[in-house]
């Protein structure tokens, strides 16, 4: 019984990883309705911003390189273009951390921008530079835009399930 | 002043040296990882392809298979979907198979009487397509991205694929191979931002450049004659002034929106499940 409650709450602890490297392995995308796709929003990187912000311990910055890694192979990019936007991500998000006394939601969300700002501007000059591909700058604009709008939905539904599982 | 510049020193790097309590890896080292990964790609060593190509075919199948419960609740809504269509197409296609059955022994009498016509002005229907590679493939993962369009099929070097091979889907041109692994290939699609085609349009044989923009509906035309207005309602084919690709072969149509022409593809690379590829031309 005890070994099943240990295994379970690793499991429960570990979630947050395999979503992550789930979502680098699958992009979804849902069919666009009208002109703008609101559903085109990058999962990872409010999962990224969230657990290294509140439960560092929870995501390893390892496991967030060889999530970024893979989310490059599947895309077919320059391999390390996503790593470094998400350890951007991460450094960003780990001095916020560092630098900030008191939690507050709406702080935490508008400090994303920054920190989403300089990711996929590490991305925009990997790819300008690094790369041949050419780029739709609208769709990444919208995609960050729908990023940085979903966060509080996720910042909930995130502080809900840790509350659950530091509970069990 | 210089506190708080040394204070916010001390935050950086304590950002990005610290491992924190479960970290085994510090942010600075994993970033020059990322960096040195990006160059060693860049400048494409030999040990650095067999990297990719293997990490590739790893990373696809593992894709594959992360992407099934989609693929499955995709299929279930539309599945659901075309059996409420069903019962009226039924019907309608009843009547048209009626239709068509007549049609047929008209059809056949004209098709004879067209091979006879031809061979007596000795124009025979021989285009000399040649083609000495041609192999069927399935489309495995069709993960769209903000920047590429591609899909990826389940046939690789160990196949004979090559770069450069053309692929085709129903008999339409769907797009390039950009990317060969041993087990896997990379289809750039035709809608892509990086495709870029020879064509003519039907009618007065204007040549132009068929260029992708991400979306199937609203693919673009460049290098047009100054002053050219495109006029709906015209196949777009590939003009051959490439090398590789056969003339002839239809890519898209010109079609009428609000008073505004637009050119959309003939085939559907979003239903493309069996692909053929080849090396440039198709039977």
């Amino acid at each position: 019984m005890n070994y099943l409650s240990i295994i379970k709450k690793k499991i429960l602890f570990s979630l947050p990883v395999v979503f992550l490297y789930f979502f680098s392995f699958y992009h979804f995308q849902i069919p666009e309705v009208g002109k703008i796709n609101v559903f085109a929003f990058n999962f990872q990187m409010i999962l990224i911003y969230f657990y290294v912000l509140k439960f560092p311990e929870n995501l390893g910055y390892g496991n967030i390189f060889l999530a970024g890694i893979i989310s490059d192979t599947v895309l077919g990019i320059s391999l390390g273009t996503t790593s470094l936007s998400y350890l951007v991500l991460s450094l960003f998000t780990s001095y916020i951390r560092n630098a900030t006394l008191r939690s507050v939601m709406t702080a935490e969300w508008f400090t994303f921008i920054p920190a989403l700002f300089f990711s996929n501007l590490v991305f925009l000059l990997i790819i300008n530079n690094f790369s041949n591909v050419s780029f739709y700058y609208i769709e990444l604009l919208q995609n960050t835009f729908f990023t940085f709008l979903f966060f509080p939905l996720f910042y909930y539904v995130f502080t809900y399930y840790q509350k659950l599982i530091s509970k069990d | 002043m210089a506190d708080h510049r040394d204070d916010f020193i001390i935050a950086i790097r304590y950002a990005l040296l610290k491992k924190g309590a479960k970290q085994k890896f510090s942010l600075f080292f994993l970033i020059l990882l990322s960096i040195s990964i990006i160059g060693l790609d860049k400048f494409s060593y030999p040990f650095m392809i067999k990297i990719r190509a293997t990490l590739n075919d790893f990373v696809y199948h593992v894709s594959v298979v992360s992407s099934q419960p989609a693929i499955l609740s995709k299929h279930i809504v539309n599945k659901t979907k075309s059996h409420f269509l069903v019962m009226s197409e039924n019907k309608f296609l009843k009547k048209e198979m009626e239709y068509l059955k007549q049609q047929k022994f008209n059809n056949a009498y004209l098709s004879s009487e067209n091979e006879i016509f031809k061979r007596a002005l000795d124009m025979s229907d021989n285009r000399g397509f040649e083609q000495n590679f041609s192999i069927t493939a399935k489309v495995i993962l069709d993960q769209k991205s903000p920047f590429l369009k591609s899909i990826l099929i389940n046939k690789g070097t160990n196949s004979g694929v090559g770069k450069g091979m053309t692929v085709f889907s129903e008999n339409y041109l769907m797009g390039i191979i950009i990317e060969t692994n041993f087990l896997t290939s990379r289809v750039l699609l035709l809608t892509d931002l990086n495709s870029k085609i020879p064509v003519i349009i039907e009618g007065k044989g204007t040549s132009a450049l068929l260029e992708g923009t991400g979306k199937k509906k609203d693919l673009y035309l460049n290098y047009l004659p100054d002053n050219y207005e495109i006029e709906a309602g015209k196949i777009i084919f590939t003009s051959g002034k490439d090398g590789y690709l056969v003339e002839g072969i239809a890519v898209a149509k010109t079609y009428l929106v609000k008073e505004e022409v637009k050119i959309e593809l003939l085939g559907d690379p979003d239903q493309a499940l069996i692909v053929n590829v080849t090396n440039g031309q198709i039977q």
